[in-house]
């Protein structure tokens, strides 16, 4: 498979150069856009394979962004870049097909690592994938296809392969809250927590689930794992303590 | 015992207060002049003032000697590095630091210094404001690790009237001894609890709520 | 840049701005971390780094900045034992690589040498340059007369 570009879409000068800088030795061509409109406009000349995404950039707002990319070129990969552990409107990014964040500030390392890591889905044999790791990964692929059905299905596979991680329980859970099961959802987001109470994603999830005021936020744990230094390794179980 | 505290206001003056009517020898090191005339004017103790993080003053404060070296300045990594001096230059056997940041009192004790954290102290305290009318006792050996503590148990106790091998304690915890009427009992499995016994426990931090819990009960 | 390291440095005064400029013009990945947002002016228009407003004797500023992933780390604020104290969290328990501190006492570099710490202190650099331009003029004085 010929590796297509990269398009890296931030309003801040500062970052899409580090992204680019830090994703120059994948030897994978990288592109930049300063905004949604421009974004949109590269996209329709060629094909990209990924993109990062800033969603709080002036203009077209982020969220529609991700939209019309998800919406016309459903292959295209989208990670979409945040300042803060969760963002406000995940539920929708989900939605959307979108399941990859990262955080600032990052290192080169860490931005090569996703992107391999995002990129290298794609080459997952639906049929014979079986580690927990794998089963994780293929599950964030589904939902980046928008096939929630298959989704789920891989993430209770996953949950089978390895009932001791909080991350397919709480992957699980937000799956449901999308469907509209929100009994089913709760139950996993606690699932998540009974087996590590520390594991913030399936808190957040589950405190938001639980509120009176609801507002769209789903936690899928990679942002937050990356606040706190973590190894993203879908294993992250290495705590600084 | 000679005890040098690095610190200011309220929390050193009564410490020093303390100490010194318990006979210890006190050196008290302030960077501020004017709180330096007052504290030694109020104290019997030696007043030294500087920086107690600059080696000559710990020197002219007679660290060489000193039993204990207490850090309580309102900056973590002041007390840091005035204990690694202490401990490292001078070799005090013993050195302890306040933790304002509470996430420090880990960090200083991975980096070799024991530190204590007033937040953590008061806010387990409350955590077992439950309990807190029960304890006698409570005292942290081995730097902190371990907790002993002496409890009354009463008639609303969970554990009033069972045997000891019917109470089911968390890991790590252990009834060390039973006082009942004056008369301490190392106690077994067989032997039984009552109302108005005095039971002395020991316990982790991380376990020390939930034992307490089981011996008192849920009380609001 | 192929080798880009990422680099982390506390303190952006003078010389902690200076680093940050330098080692971001030549494309390393760059956080800064001061208490003081003002000093973010210091920083040259074409710095292409972060910059993170906190107290770096906090570990959740420490988190933040991703330590953990540091290749370099530079401690460079103007408190001797706020520099002392973050470098050994750096070196310790986020296991950075390479991590150096400025101080300025020269009797604390001593004691830190024997903790692991690796410091520069400018007063002692100084004296040694000062030190060697006259042995240095010594020489050719000597070297004029024999």
């Amino acid at each position: 498979m010929k590796t297509q570009p990269i398009l890296i879409v931030d309003d801040e000068k500062n970052i899409r150069l580090t992204m680019s800088q830090s994703l120059e030795p994948m030897g994978i061509p990288v592109q930049t856009a300063v905004n949604g409109e421009e974004a949109l406009q590269k996209l329709r000349e060629e094909p990209f394979g990924l993109v990062f995404l800033d969603l709080k950039m002036p203009g077209m707002d982020g969220m529609d962004v991700l939209r019309e990319i998800k919406n016309n070129w459903p292959k295209t990969r989208v990670i979409i870049i945040t300042a803060h552990g969760t963002i406000g409107s995940a539920v929708e990014a989900m939605k959307i097909g979108s399941v990859d964040f990262i955080q600032k500030p990052f290192s080169p390392g860490e931005i090569r690592e996703l992107a391999t890591q995002v990129l290298g889905r794609e080459t997952l044999d639906e049929e014979s994938v079986v580690d927990y790791p794998s089963l994780i990964e293929l599950c964030n692929r589904h939902i980046s296809d928008r096939r929630f059905a298959a989704a789920r299905e891989t993430a209770q596979k996953a949950i089978a392969a390895d009932p001791a991680q909080p991350e397919a329980y709480n992957l699980l859970g937000a799956l449901f809250e999308i469907k509209g099961d929100e009994p089913a959802s709760q139950k996993f987001y606690r699932a998540a927590l009974d087996i590590d109470p520390s594991f913030k994603p399936a808190q957040a999830n589950l405190d938001r689930a639980t509120s009176w005021n609801k507002i769209g936020r789903i936690d899928f744990g990679l942002a937050p794992r990356d606040a706190d230094g973590d190894n993203p390794s879908p294993k992250g179980d290495d705590h600084e303590e | 015992m000679k005890v040098l505290m690095a610190g200011r206001g309220k929390t050193l003056y009564f410490l020093c207060r303390n100490f010194t009517a318990k006979g210890y020898t006190v050196v008290i090191i302030n960077r501020d002049r004017e709180e330096c005339v007052h504290l030694a004017r109020q104290l019997s103790a030696l007043v030294v003032c500087g920086d107690a993080s600059d080696a000559t003053i710990l020197k002219e404060a007679g660290a060489m000697d000193a039993d204990v070296v207490l850090a309580i300045t309102p900056n973590d990594q002041d007390n840091l590095v005035i204990c690694q001096l202490a401990s490292i230059q001078f070799n005090v056997p013993r050195v302890l630091a306040l933790a304002n940041d509470p996430d420090n009192a880990e960090i200083f004790e991975k980096l070799g210094v024991s530190a204590f954290s007033t937040t953590h102290i008061v806010g387990s305290l409350i955590e077992q404001r439950a309990s807190l009318e029960q304890i006698i006792n409570l005292m942290p050996v081995g730097e902190g690790r371990v907790n002993v503590t002496e409890i009354i148990l009463d008639a609303d106790s969970p554990v009033s009237g069972k045997l000891l091998k019917d109470i089911i304690l968390p890991k790590n915890a252990l009834v060390a001894v039973v006082i009942r009427s004056n008369q301490p009992i190392v106690p077994r499995g067989d032997n039984d609890l009552l109302a108005g016994d005095r039971v002395v426990l020991i316990t982790l931090p991380e376990n020390h709520g939930a034992v307490l819990k089981a011996f008192t009960g849920e009380r609001k | 840049m192929r080798n880009s390291l990422y680099i982390v440095i506390v303190g952006c005064g003078r010389l902690g701005s200076h680093l940050a400029n330098q080692l971001s013009r030549v494309g390393h990945a760059i956080v800064v971390i001061d208490s003081n947002e003002e000093t973010f002016n210091d920083l040259s228009p074409d710095f292409s780094g972060f910059r993170i407003v906190g107290d770096a004797t906090q570990m959740a500023v420490l988190k933040q900045a991703k330590l953990k992933r540091a290749d370099v780390f530079f401690a460079t604020t103007h408190g001797d034992n706020v520099n002392l104290m973050v470098a050994q969290v750096a070196r310790k328990l986020f296991n950075v690589p390479h991590v150096l501190a400025r101080v300025f006492d020269p009797r604390r570099e001593q004691i830190y040498d024997q903790l692991g710490v690796e410091t520069i202190c400018p007063t002692a650099v100084a004296a040694e340059m000062f030190l060697m331009a006259v042995a240095s003029h010594r020489a050719a004085a000597g070297e004029v007369k024999s």
